[in-house]
């Protein structure tokens, strides 16, 4: 079991951040990371090979029941909600559409809340819906750490602003603030 | 949300009524399949249980079905298909019979897929298909193969990748009418499939979880796709080793993009591109 579960949930706009961020995280990370980055429905492939160019560490769409390791980056595949559950696996599901989205961010951001209560750290960045808010209220009321993107800053500030209109969250950064964070995290707190 | 112990209660109150037995879910997707049940019927926790235990079947049927996902595409994930098309039927060519079974076939979008591509490749007269899935409605649905046109248009792009292109030579192009299988109204907003493909299929209830062979058939090819990740490990085994005991040899197995075989049953099967084979052990 890690001792965090790092999770960031992007839509429109969030696409540079998370690849900056990709290329930061260290080798030897030693949590799992989740991505659960809204796309094109139709886009199926090419999307995980343009995240990995730069990547250190390795990126894996996973399949159901897989199991979660330290140091590994997860992305949520096009077209499954992706669950974790509390024996450390995945579990995926095709129910329907959340905000329009599937894979959506409240799914895989409650589902860590309520398997990884305080050792989870979501991440909501730039988007044009309001997918995540939800998620990332059940993250800090199940006592993890948020962190929302500065809507001044993000490109497109509807999906920050709807989490800050929700939630008192722990800190609201630049793009590049959340850079830092998310790869400084190990080096604060274990 | 519900907690631990009142979804437990729920599951053990259907399976009492009903004999549906959803013990052995991923809890996860499970849990939110039920929260979104009381938010949707607007009941509560109490109220939902205590409708339960009525014991009326119209009521219980509803909420299996409701539980229960029907998400379903026409020629889903098109390289899948490929391998279908290129890799699994042309061995089952030679066989003077086939029987094909669509474990969990929901509205039946994937079954016409099948008989659309057995169509195309010439072999539809001796192929048996066989289709099954939990929920009435779905399958009532199914066996009209009456269809939303706009929630299937976008598949008809699927059709294009799969039945008119060919991956492996870019140059040909079958240019396969829409109009040969379906009847599309577009003022009506439906798309509707043949009479001649509707006639095919045998459509059947069947609860995967009771592992019951209801066909009395093995088969050369078993499609189960997307049903297996809303079950636990233990009991996707269950139904793996299912599977395994109703293949024929050598028999096929397709499975959901992103589903894989874990655990014990992994022995059992070969991988290979998107589909899996029986192995003889």
């Amino acid at each position: 079991m890690a001792n965090k579960y790092v999770v960031i949930g992007g839509s429109a706009g969030s696409f540079q951040t998370v690849l900056k961020l990709l290329e930061e995280l260290p080798k030897n990370y030693p949590y799992p990371v989740f991505l659960v980055l809204h796309r094109l429905k139709n886009v199926r492939s090419g999307f995980i090979e343009a995240l990995s160019i730069k990547s250190k560490l390795k990126l894996i769409e996973p399949a159901d029941k897989d199991p979660i390791e330290a140091g590994k980056v997860y992305l949520a595949p096009a077209n499954y909600h992706m669950y974790i559950q509390f024996d450390n696996t995945f579990s995926l599901s095709t129910e329907e559409t959340i905000n329009h989205s599937r894979p959506a961010i409240d799914i895989t951001f409650s589902s860590l809340a309520f398997s990884y209560t305080n050792k989870v750290v979501g991440v909501l960045l730039s988007g044009a819906n309001k997918d995540g808010s939800l998620g990332l209220k059940d993250i800090s009321t199940n006592g993890g750490i948020t962190v929302v993107q500065d809507p001044n800053e993000a490109q497109i500030q509807t999906m920050p602003q709807a989490a800050l209109d929700i939630i008192d969250v722990d800190k609201i950064l630049s793009a590049e603030e959340i850079i830092n964070f998310v790869t400084k995290l190990h080096l604060r707190y274990d | 949300m519900l907690s631990e112990d009142q979804i437990n209660e729920i599951i053990k109150a259907i399976k009492d009524v009903s004999g549906y037995d959803f013990s052995e879910y991923s809890p996860r997707s499970f849990q939110r399949r039920i929260d979104k049940i009381i938010e949707d019927y607007r009941f509560d926790y109490k109220s939902l249980l205590k409708k339960i235990e009525k014991k009326e079947p119209e009521f219980y049927e509803k909420l299996v079905a409701d539980i229960t996902v029907n998400t379903t595409e026409l020629f889903r994930n098109p390289p899948v298909w490929h391998s279908v098309k290129y890799r699994i039927l042309p061995k089952l060519m030679e066989n003077e019979k086939v029987d094909i079974w669509h474990a969990g076939c929901s509205t039946g979008q994937e079954v016409y897929s099948m008989i659309i591509l057995l169509n195309e490749l010439g072999m539809l007269d001796r192929v048996n298909i066989y289709a099954s899935d939990l929920n009435t409605t779905a399958l009532a649905q199914a066996e009209k193969g009456k269809y939303i046109y706009r929630f299937n248009i976008e598949y008809l792009q699927n059709f294009d990748e799969v039945i008119r292109k060919n991956p492996y030579n870019f140059e040909e192009y079958n240019d396969v009418p829409y109009s040969k299988y379906f009847d599309i109204d577009q003022v009506k907003d439906k798309i509707l499939i043949k009479d001649f493909l509707r006639n095919k299929a045998i459509f059947k209830k069947h609860d995967i979880v009771k592992r019951e062979n209801i066909f009395h058939k093995k088969f050369d090819l078993i499609m189960c796709r997307n049903v297996l990740i809303y079950f636990n490990l233990s009991l996707q085994s269950k139904v793996l080793n299912f599977f395994y005991d109703n293949l024929k040899f050598p028999g096929y197995l397709v499975l959901g993009y992103h589903e894989s075989i874990l655990g014990n049953e992994a022995i059992k099967f070969h991988k290979k591109h998107y589909y899996y084979t029986k192995k003889l052990i």
